[in-house]
């Protein structure tokens, strides 16, 4: 038998708290933090940044220890510290596995809400789509740029804090790095955005992220291939993601700014527009 | 407290809500229908999720096409009839995510959510993942979410869905309890008749998009029932009682008592007709229905 009480307190004076965009944001953070999922890439994205110090400290020996000029001459061939090395801070290992990450954990940013039905009871407070996309757009976004920014400042610190401004990451690397990280995390942000509000319940969300990802290669390889022209191949999403550090560094990449570009535009606005029109408030079913 | 003047909402070129005109004051307000008769639409409208294609509106003095429909919401509480539950949250961490939602700061919205959730009665057990609840607890916390920022006004959707009697009576008191207590109007939406005449005192009927009844439950019975007992002194002759048809439809007629459907809302025409016919009318009783054939009638094709 439940105790009921006699009445409740009186009403608390609203109009307080925090933006409803950065409530949601903090309730999904809590609830993916609960995840083992959480823990399991935690390890996986630990583990490629300590390889990727390592790497880094022996590198700095290497440049530093004369005796140690022999093996330097040998490994030159592999560990070089040019804009390649660079770029490689946000290796296409690494960028694959966050892709991984993103749908799964992305993937149930919007379909969990249409599956718990939760959406028509949000808009039935104050909140926008504006705020309830903002928000989602926040976490899927936020998630892999969160992800990213160790694998460029650690190593960046490290570099600096071990050799100086002649260490073998470059100075300047962050300015190169960030915007590049801000453009992969904005994409995976908006195709799970888009994958998430198709799909009924976060596996589904899950599969339809793969399979945009997965999708979108095989279209662009099947353009390349029958245009015979390898720009087609910036359809894809794990070129573009493997793309923009190498663009920004000044790397030659077989796309070039402008498919990329346009590549990225497309999927910007395909599935952020996807994900608008699914979430309206008429959709919301009561 | 609720006003619509030739509400019109539309999906598309399907008119879902058809001039819907009226009036309620603050109470409990029935709202009742079959399904497909306008309720969702009609309470979507309310929320601010649909903009009406025409007409008028205004919800606690706040026009429904305006501006501030979005801080409107911050005054109302939304139970819906569905499942609207976080699975993998406990009672208090969602009712005090709704509190947050509905412009109270962190600290406001947890002290309130553990007032609200005792005030429906979940106690120790607010801190467990709602999947374990039963249907009776899952109602509750729909329920706490509702009120945990004290709206003026809750929209409750079969609010006794699922419930077996014991749940059903418990969440009724509730109701009441939040009308008398906390002085929040309530609209509830249900198809179960018992339920809504038990608490409320106003009463909408919607059909097909239309309103086809609303008023007091007191008013609205005498105005739709016109439903009579009648006795005469002497048995009516064959052709008296082949004319008894020109006062209303003769629903059944048992050892010279007719009980009729009056043609006319005033009983007086029942005396004409038999003055006119020269037989003496000797018992006119008025039929006290239930919701249920209030319901029937209202709905019944003209």
């Amino acid at each position: 038998m439940p105790i009921y009480a006699p009445s409740l307190p009186p009403r608390p004076e609203p109009g307080q708290g925090l933006p409803p965009a950065l409530v949601i944001f903090r309730f999904d953070l809590r609830r993916v933090l609960r995840l083992k999922l959480g823990r399991f890439f935690g390890f996986v994205f630990l583990a490629i940044l300590l390889i990727l110090v390592a790497q880094l400290y022996v590198n700095h020996l290497m440049a530093s220890k004369a005796a140690l000029a022999d093996i330097r001459k040998a490994t030159e061939a592999f560990l070089p510290q040019g804009a390649r090395f660079q770029a490689g801070l946000l290796n296409p290992f690494m960028i694959t596995i966050l892709w991984l990450q993103v749908a799964l954990v992305g993937g149930g940013l919007v379909a969990r809400d249409t599956l718990y039905r939760i959406r028509p009871l949000l808009y039935a407070h104050p909140v926008t789509p504006l705020d309830y996309l903002g928000a989602k757009a926040l976490f899927a976004a936020g998630l892999p740029l969160a992800v990213m920014l160790p694998f460029i400042l650690l190593p960046w610190g490290l570099s600096l804090a071990i050799a100086g401004l002649h260490g073998p990451v470059w100075p300047t690397a962050p300015l190169y790095l960030l915007p590049a990280a801000i453009a992969i995390s904005a994409l995976m942000g908006a195709v799970t955005l888009g994958a998430s509000s198709l799909a009924s319940s976060p596996k589904a969300g899950f599969g339809w992220a793969l399979g945009i990802l997965l999708g979108s290669s095989a279209l662009g390889g099947v353009a390349s291939g029958a245009f015979s022209d390898a720009r087609w191949m910036a359809l894809g999403l794990g070129t573009l993601s493997k793309a923009w550090p190498r663009l920004i560094l000044g790397l030659q990449t077989e796309q070039g700014w402008i498919p990329v570009l346009l590549g990225t535009g497309f999927h910007l606005a395909l599935w952020l527009t996807i994900a608008v029109r699914r979430t309206r408030p008429s959709e919301a079913t009561i | 407290m609720l006003a619509f003047e030739e509400l019109e909402v539309r999906y598309g070129p399907v008119v879902a809500l058809r001039g819907v005109t009226l009036k309620l004051e603050p109470g409990i307000i029935g709202l009742l229908g079959p399904n497909g008769s306008g309720k969702s639409t009609l309470l979507k409208t309310l929320l601010g999720l649909l903009r009406p294609a025409g007409g008028r509106g205004e919800v606690l003095d706040v026009p429904l096409a305006g501006a501030d429909a979005a801080q409107l919401r911050s005054r109302i509480g939304y139970m819906p009839e569905y499942d609207a539950l976080i699975e993998d949250a406990s009672a208090y961490e969602q009712v005090a995510f709704w509190g947050e939602l509905s412009g109270l700061s962190a600290r406001q919205a947890r002290d309130r959510a553990h007032e609200v959730l005792y005030f429906v009665g979940l106690d120790e057990s607010r801190y467990r993942n709602v999947s374990g609840y039963s249907t009776g607890m899952r109602q509750r916390v729909k329920l706490a979410q509702a009120l945990v920022h004290s709206p003026e006004l809750v929209f409750l959707d079969e609010p006794t869905n699922g419930l077996d009697p014991e749940g059903r009576t418990r969440m009724l008191d509730l109701v009441l309890k939040v009308r008398a207590e906390l002085d929040t109007s309530v609209v509830l939406a249900s198809h179960l008749l018992l339920d809504v005449e038990r608490v409320a005192d106003q009463l909408v009927i919607l059909d097909k998009g239309e309103v086809k009844a609303s008023g007091s439950m007191a008013g609205l019975r005498k105005m739709l029932s016109r439903r009579f007992e009648l006795r005469f002194l002497d048995p009516l002759s064959a052709a008296q009682e082949a004319e008894l048809g020109q006062l209303g439809t003769v629903l059944e007629s048992r050892n010279g008592l007719y009980d009729l459907e009056l043609a006319d809302p005033d009983p007086v025409a029942a005396f004409r007709w038999a003055q006119a016919r020269r037989a003496t009318l000797v018992q006119l009783t008025p039929r006290h229905d239930r919701l249920d054939e209030v319901l029937i009638r209202a709905l019944r094709p003209a």
